[in-house]
Order: structure tokens, then sequence, then C-alpha cells
């Protein structure tokens, strides 16, 4: 009000003065009356003066301006508008519910498609606009790029600014026990010169990092590792942190704010990439040629284009440039293109996953959007038909049809911004909740998601809710204020306008068809969801444990390791209540894809183009009976394969029936592994190795004894509980050896979890969204059903008084009723046809077109149509005749 | 709102220039701007003051006139306004104007004269 106080005083008349001016006026007539010798002196000058307070309030409009009294007019418009609608907490609090849960869940997942897509790193304000480099095998999977692919990429290419590369891995930080598991990243040294991170204690890495190979053990720790570990240790620069058992110095702490370069991941420790082979990073190459093997798969190049070079021309010059590195390479499982994506499209992180998930959400929540403002749509237009009289009277007064649009635009706006600000708060409260039930599915992973609600956010809401209310209610209001004033005034206000009969119609049937479509995609990813956790994974998952160990931390070589395996297994399997136990490098379901091997098959010629790559597992003996899958033919490996025998393997079902055409036929045929050729001594049942709903594929396992790998996962069963069971076997590894970092010791029924992880939070954001369109669709029917119902009072009174049962009046509405429904579910069958085309990677174990998903929705649809049209109805049927004729 | 009940005598919209008019021989308060205005018509023009105060608020408004309050002869307190240099640029255009205004008038009503 300051300001108009302020206002005020400098453009208004200056009354106390005014005032005065008119008295000393008044004195002087007086006086000249009196010298004339008039009697009543006073009250001469006075009449000859005329009418005070209006030259006073004359004067006054002088003064006023004319922006101040629209402003004026403004100001009453706003206050008539709230007071009419504290009149109508019912109407006033639907609409602001409606709002709120529209905007809320738009904001929401507009919130996270933003964060993934504009904004994908904290911290890095203009990523953006990085863009990635990956390599893509034959059959189209993305692979990263080789340290000396990189380094050529680095110096040769003209398209960006600079290029650094990046490679996540997992570190276990500290000593056996103690040790605990983050996420990294390797990076070059011109890594976070690139982003434009810098440190908030020491120094980032320097190019000066990257030199020879393990000839800079230094570290740059992430904020919450300092906070958690350091207790935000001011002196944290110099002191050593053990990652993977290498000894490194830290030589900073990176910016708070900063959580790495891949998406969902909340990265930690950052080191040299040169330090690849000390701290083991090496899956399929020896760990001391991770960094000249120039087919080593390691890093995704990541840069800024040059001003004016276009994606297109950068992506081909990369792919000129790796086409002349990788001439004469062989065309086998490796890279054969480089591909340039943006950051969002990039394969080094969640995005890939999250974005097409998002994205169907979206759409889910704008058709929620799209039902609010239906909604809002129909209450504004029965509540302006009922407001008819008023209208009409305030034209007849002479206010001007913009002026009462004005009102009724206003009041919408009235109900729209505390919707919209309740939506921002919804959003706000909604969204970490939900990205802390992410976090929370994949704990003890630490997960990252840069999501938080910005002005973009809060921008957006206001925009949808200014437009909802603009839009949705200036339609009926334009309706409303274009009526004609003698049939209104004379007439009474209930059955006439077929124009906004069948608007009123339309938006029966548009809430009904968007519900069904909702209705119905909700259903199938929930019956997905359920189905997923139905489907046999092919291994019992219950009462089994894992304890996941790196050898690589503690430089265990071949022999030394091989020896700690048997005994290891000898003590795990002597524990009390231990059934079995075994050992694999690859633990299944975990969703990421483990890396696959060019094989050759003895007697089968691959087709041109054909990539003969399988994926596989290294397994100790024991394995499927411990995982309690079955064996179809043959045995399965035992402790007698090892060394001193033939090089042997297993083949899932799947690869049998794929190249022999049985798992019995498969017996004895030979298999080139990369290596050597294997002979094959059993096939056993298929597995889903990553995600539940995989397709089935070929597989194979080298026996462990045969095939040494430093990192390895135990796994036991037994019927003990299954703290007791992981305790136990941690006793065991540090009886064995006490500094062997465990990477993690957990259930395997939790592990797996993350397999459905998106599946969970699509389904559980689905069946909000399906919920709230339902919801939100039955009260706009019920609504605009029972407006119809109440309109048509008179009607209802003269039939009854005519002799009509209640039940045919009943009926007579419902028959109205279902009949909109109906059509409304039939476009709505025809628009979730549409919907699930979207649907379809997030559908698994049923069927688009799946009959009960169809069915489940049209009748909970159909219901609601039922009840909105009865409730009323049967309202209008207890009203005595008289009393309904009266009325009008 | 127009409260400028003005008397048939007043041409509408010719009260701002009398009362520039009026105030080019000195600074002059309200009762007295009235009082000439009538002696100078021949008491033909009668200025009201429910026109003539919102009118000096106009002039005032527009920094016209200014406002300074003082003695009159007779010793009573009153509000005396003076004509500022933009006024008197203004009377000048509205005297320009009327005049071609009566001349146009006078073409209209008496033809043959000319």
């Amino acid at each position: 009000m300051s300001i108009f106080t302020w206002l005020k005083r400098r453009l208004s008349l200056d009354e106390p003065d005014f005032e005065e001016e008119i008295r000393s006026h008044l004195a002087m007539a007086e006086r000249e009356h009196q010298e004339a010798g008039q009697p009543e002196a006073r009250h001469a000058a006075r009449k000859d003066f005329g009418n005070v307070t209006l030259t006073t309030a004359a004067a006054r409009e002088v003064w006023r301006p004319r922006w101040l009294e629209s402003l004026h007019d403004w100001a009453d418009d706003v206050r008539y508008a709230v007071r009419a609608l504290a009149k109508k907490p019912g109407f006033t609090l639907t609409v602001t519910g409606v709002l709120t849960l529209g905007i809320g869940l738009n904001s929401a997942v507009f919130t996270m498609l933003k964060s993934m897509a504009l904004n994908p790193l904290a911290g890095v304000p203009t990523a953006a606009r990085l863009h990635v480099l990956h390599g893509e095998t034959q059959t189209g999977r993305e692979v990263s790029v080789s340290y000396p692919d990189y380094r050529q990429l680095r110096d040769q290419n003209q398209a960006f600014l600079s290029l650094m590369g990046t490679a996540p891995f997992r570190a276990s930080l500290g000593r056996g026990r103690d040790a605990h598991r983050v996420f990294g990243e390797m990076v070059t040294g011109n890594y976070f010169e690139v982003l434009g991170v810098g440190a908030q204690r020491g120094r980032t890495l320097l190019p000066s990092d990257e030199g020879a190979p393990g000839a800079n053990p230094v570290v740059v720790i992430s904020d919450s590792l300092w906070r958690r570990d350091y207790g935000a240790d001011p002196n944290i620069t110099g002191r050593i942190l053990l990652v993977n058992n290498i000894p490194l110095t830290i030589v900073g702490v990176a910016s708070a704010s900063f959580h790495g370069t891949v998406v969902s991941y909340d990265i930690e420790v950052y080191l040299p990439v040169t330090m690849a082979g000390q701290v083991g990073f090496a899956d399929k190459t020896d760990a001391s040629q991770v960094l000249t093997d120039e087919r080593a798969e390691l890093l995704y190049p990541h840069g800024y284009l040059r001003p004016g070079v276009t994606a297109a021309s950068a992506g081909a010059q990369a792919q000129a440039l790796f086409a002349q590195l990788t001439r004469g390479r062989p065309r086998d499982e490796g890279a054969q293109m480089l591909k340039l994506v943006p950051l969002w499209k990039s394969p080094n992180g969640a995005q890939t996953f999250l974005l097409p998930t998002l994205a169907v959400l979206a759409a889910m929540g704008l058709l929620v959007l799209l039902i609010s403002c239906a909604n809002i749509a129909g209450l504004v237009l029965v509540r302006g038909m009922s407001r008819r009289g008023e209208i009409a009277v305030r034209l007849a007064l002479g206010a001007g049809r913009a002026r009462v649009m004005r009102l009724l635009v206003l009041e919408n706006l009235a109900v729209s911004i505390p919707g919209a600000l309740l939506g921002v708060v919804l959003a706000a409260r909604g969204v970490p909740i939900l990205s802390g039930y992410a976090e929370w599915l994949a704990a003890p992973d630490r997960l990252f998601f840069n999501i938080e609600v910005d002005l973009f956010i809060i921008g957006f809401a206001a925009l949808l809710a200014a437009c909802s209310a603009l839009v949705f209610g200036l339609v009926p209001a334009w309706q409303t204020s274009h009526i004609n004033l003698v049939t209104v005034i004379n007439e009474d206000s209930s059955t006439r306008g077929a124009a906004r009969g069948s608007l009123r119609k339309g938006l029966v049937i548009a809430q009904v068809a968007i519900s069904v479509a909702l209705l119905v995609s909700s259903g199938l990813v929930s019956r997905s969801l359920d189905a997923a956790r139905r489907a046999d994974p092919g291994f019992v998952q219950d009462h089994l444990g894992a304890v996941a160990l790196d050898l690589k931390a503690n430089a265990y070589d071949t022999a030394r390791g091989l020896v700690f395996y048997r005994e290891l297994l000898r003590a795990a399997r002597t524990g009390s209540g231990v059934e079995s136990a075994t050992l694999s490098v690859h633990v299944p379901l975990r969703l990421i894809e483990t890396p696959s091997q060019a094989v050759k098959v003895e007697g089968y010629v691959p087709r041109r183009d054909e990539e003969l790559a399988m994926l596989w597992n290294t397994i100790a003996p024991g394995y499927f009976h411990t995982l309690q899958t079955k064996v179809l033919a043959g045995r399965e490996f035992e402790d007698r394969d090892d060394a001193e025998a033939e090089p042997r393997m297993l083949v899932n079902q799947t690869f049998a029936q794929r190249f022999w055409g049985g798992a019995d036929q498969a017996l004895g045929k030979r298999v080139h592994t990369g290596k050597e050729w294997r002979t094959i001594i059993g096939v056993v049942a298929d597995l889903k190795y990553s995600r539940i709903d995989e397709a089935a594929r070929p597989y194979f396992y080298l026996p462990l004894w045969q095939a040494y790998r430093p990192s390895v996962v135990l796994q036991l069963r037994g019927a003990q509980p299954m703290k007791t069971l992981l305790e136990q076997a941690r006793a065991s590894v540090a009886r064995l050896d006490p500094d062997l970092p465990i990477v993690y010791a957990r259930p395997m029924a939790e592990m797996t979890g993350g397999a459905t992880l998106f599946l969970d939070l699509t389904a559980a954001m689905l069946s909000l969204f399906g919920t709230a369109g339902m919801m939100l669709a039955a009260l706009g029917t019920y609504g605009l059903v029972s407006y119809s119902v109440t309109a048509s009072a008179r009607e209802t009174g003269i039939r009854m008084a005519l002799g009509a049962s209640g039940a045919m009046v009943l009926r007579g509405f419902l028959g109205n009723g279902l009949r909109l429904g109906l059509t409304g579910a039939a476009l709505g069958i025809l628009g979730a046809f549409g919907a699930i085309q979207l649907l379809g990677h997030l559908l698994y174990g049923v069927s688009s077109t799946d009959a009960a998903s169809f069915a489940k929705a049209l009748v909970i649809v159909i219901g609601g149509v039922a009840l909105a049209t009865l409730v009323p109805a049967w309202r209008a049927t207890r009203t005595s005749p008289q009393h309904a004729l009266r009325h009008q | 709102m127009t409260l400028l009940a003005s008397r048939p005598e007043l041409v509408p919209g010719t009260l701002d220039m009398l009362v520039l008019r009026i105030l080019q021989w000195g600074p002059q308060h309200g009762y007295a701007i009235g009082k000439s205005i009538r002696a100078q018509s021949a008491d033909v023009l009668q200025v009201e003051a429910g026109s003539l105060y919102p009118a000096l608020q106009r002039l005032a408004k527009k920094r016209w006139v200014t406002a300074k309050w003082g003695q009159t002869d007779a010793n009573q307190r009153a509000k005396f306004y003076t004509l500022t240099a933009e006024g008197k640029k203004q009377l000048g255009r509205e005297e320009s104007r009327w005049a071609e205004l009566v001349t146009a008038i006078a073409r209209v009503m008496k033809p043959e004269t000319e």
C-alpha cells in the first residue's frame, strides 16, 4: 500500500489547501455582501458559490490520472471476484484442487524432464551443450573409446574446443571390513578445465596429472565425501585415500554443486585416467595394457563444439578420423564406427533409460492437465449459466461486455493462481519424494538427480494456470456475456441453449475419453509390473546372499587368487546353516549390460555382417546348484575342471537351441571363446541376465578355475536369517585376508530389485496419474451432469406431476448420462491405442491389447459416469413436483 | 462527470483561456478572477465557483499557473495565482486559435459582408 500512499500525495488534490481556498473565497464574498448592506451576507455568499462538495469532487477529478482510475476499477473487480468466490467455497475449492493436482503433477514431471534434458549435470550450467562421442559395434551396441584412440581424437579433431574423456567405475575406499563402495570417474587431465568446474579446497585435476601410467597417484574428492568421511576437514589436501587399496593423495575437493558427469550416479572420487592400470580398471584387457591397448573400451570423450561447427559436421569429422584410426583392425565385436550425440542421448549414464519413461509420464501428465482444464471449463460454464440472471442485470444497468468479461476472467484467475501456487508447492514436495524413492530403491549405491524446482518451472506452472484460466474460462465467459438480455430477465434460466448443451456434452465426452486412455495405460503398466515381479528369473532369489570381493585391490596374482578362492569356498561352505556356496564374476538381474565376447562356433559359418558376440560369465563349481537353476544336459563345473583339464565350457538353452537344435546335441561341441577352443560339457536353463523384461539370448559360462578373474561375488544359500548369513561370510573373508575390501554384502533379492526400478517408478507415477485423472473426470462429470439435472428440475417436476414414476425419470437421466459415457469411452479406447505405442518399451508380459486392462478401465469409468448421473437424478426425483415448479 | 454547468453564454472550453487572460495583468486570487471575468464581459459571463476552482486546479496541474498564499488589500488571506512562462505561451496559442474560430464563425454567419 505504501506505493499508493506515495502516489496519492504526489498526484492528488491537496484537500486542506483547497478547503481553505474556498473558505477564503466565501469570506471575501461575505464581506462584499456585507458592504453592499445585504442581510444574511454569509448565506448569500454560500448560495452564490454553489455546491462545495461537487466543486471539491470536480477538483479532485482533475488530479486523478486515468490509469489510477482504471486501477481502482480493477481493484474493485478483484475484490468483487474474491468475494463472489468466497461465497461459493465448494466451487472455489474444487477448481483450486483440480488445478493444484494438474499443475503439480505436470510441474513434477517437467522438472524431471527439464533437468534430464536441459540441465543434466549439477554444477555445469552449460552441460546441455556438451557432446559425447561413443563407438558403435556392428550390432548397434554402444561402447566407449580406448585411451590411444581418445588421444588421437583429442589432438587431431578440429570440431571441438577441447575434448576430455571420462570412464565411470566403482571404487572401494578404505581397507578390509571398513571399506565402502562409491562411484568414481577416471578422467583425463583436462576434465575439470573443459567442464569449467573448480575446486573449493586445494585444486582440481590438471593436464599435468595425466602423465606416464601410474605416475600421478592423486585424487579429487566430492563435497559429500569430504563432509561424510572427513567431517569437512579444512586441511584435507595431502591426506591419503585408499582407492582399491592404492594410496592416493587427496589434492582437492571439487566444487560443492558438482556431482560428476554420469547422470543419476553420485560420483565421489575423480582419478587421473593414467592410474587406470594401478586401480585395476580393466574388464577385458590386462590391467597393464588398459592405457595402451587401442581396442580397450575405456573412455567416453566429451566436449563443447567450436562456435559455428554443427553437430552433423563434427560427427562426420570424428567418424572420418576414427575410420583412419581403425583401418586395418579386424571387423569383430569392437567398435566399427564413431557416433556423436548430445549429452542427453549419451550411453554413459541413465538418461537413455529415463528420458523415454519421462516422456511417457509427461504425455500422461498433459492428459491429466487436459482433464483439469476440461473440468474447469465445465465448472465455469455451469457457474456462468447459474449466474446468467446476475450478468443480465449488470448488462442492463449499463456495464460494458468487456467489463463483464473482465470480471469473469478475473474470477477464473483468482481461483487458478492459488491453484498454480499450490501446484508448485506440491511439485516442490513431490519431486524430492520421488527422487528419494529412486535413491532408496538403489541403495546402498548412491544416486544423484540434478532436480530442483526452479524459476523455469514456476514460470511454466504460472503460464499453465493463466492459460487454463483464460482459454477455458474465456469461452464460457464469452458465451455468458452474450446472452440475450430480454429473454433472460423475462424468463427463467433453465432449459435453453442448444449450443451450451453441446459444449457441456463435449466436455463430459472429452473427460471420459481421456480418463479411459489414462486408466488403460496405467493398468497396462501396473500389470507389466506384476508380470515382472512374478516372472521367473531362472533362479531362486530367496535365502541367497551375495558378497562382492575385489582381489585387484590387494594385488593378488592368478596363482594366489585361485588359492584364495578355493579356501574361501571351503570356509563358506562349512559355515553353519550354509547349504551351498559358489563364486561368479557377474550377478544376474543387475540392470547393467555385462560385456560380450566374440565367439566362433565350430561348423557354423556366420553370415556376412553377422556378429557372433555373446554374453558370458565366469563361475566356480556349484553355481547352478546354489542358484537352483536346472542343468538340462551334461553336468555343471566341478573342482576337476581346472588348469589341468582340457578347456571346457557351459552354454545356456538358447545357445544350444540356436546352433544345434537342442540341449543334448550341444554336448561335446566346440566353441572358440577368444583365446582357445572349448568343449561344451553341459547345457543349463536360461536366466534373466540383466533385466527381467529381456528377451532370451545365448549365454555361455567359463570355469573360474580355468579362467581366473580378480573380482568375484561370493553367493551363499542358507536357511539362516540373511543378516547372520552375510555376517558369517564377511567373517570368513576377514579371517583369510583382513585387508581385503568387501565391496558389498547384500541379500540377492534386494539387489535384483534394481531390475524393476524404472518399471516401479513409472508404475507408481502412472497409477497416480490414472487415479488423479479418474477422480477429476468423475468430479467433472458429476458437476456437469448434476447441473443439467438441476437445470431441468421444472421439466422433471412437470413429468412427475403428469404421473411419471421416479424410476422412469431416473432411467431417462441414466440413459443420457450413459450415452455420453459410452461415446467418451469409445473415443478413449482409440486414444489408448495411441498411448500404448508410446508405452511399448515399458510393457512386459502383457499384450498391448490386454483385455483385462481395457475392461477394468471401462468398468471404472462407466461406473463413475453412472454414479455421477444417478446421485443428482435421484435427488431430483425426491423433490416434490410443486416445489420444483414453484422454485422456477 | 461534467460539472461544468456552463451558462449558455460561456462557450465550452474557453474558461481556461479567460482565466489565463485575466492572470496576464498580474497575480490574482480565485474570487477576483471570477469578478474580473464578469466585469470585463460587462456582466455577460458569469463564471461559477464550481467551474472556476476545478479549472484553476487543472491549470496548476499543467503548470501554466503557480499558486501562493498571500494577503489581499483588505487584509484577507487568499491564494494568488501567477501566470508561468509556459502559461503565457499557452495563452498565445489559445488566443490565436480563438481568433481563427471567431473569424470562421463570422464568415459562416455573415458571408455577404466579406
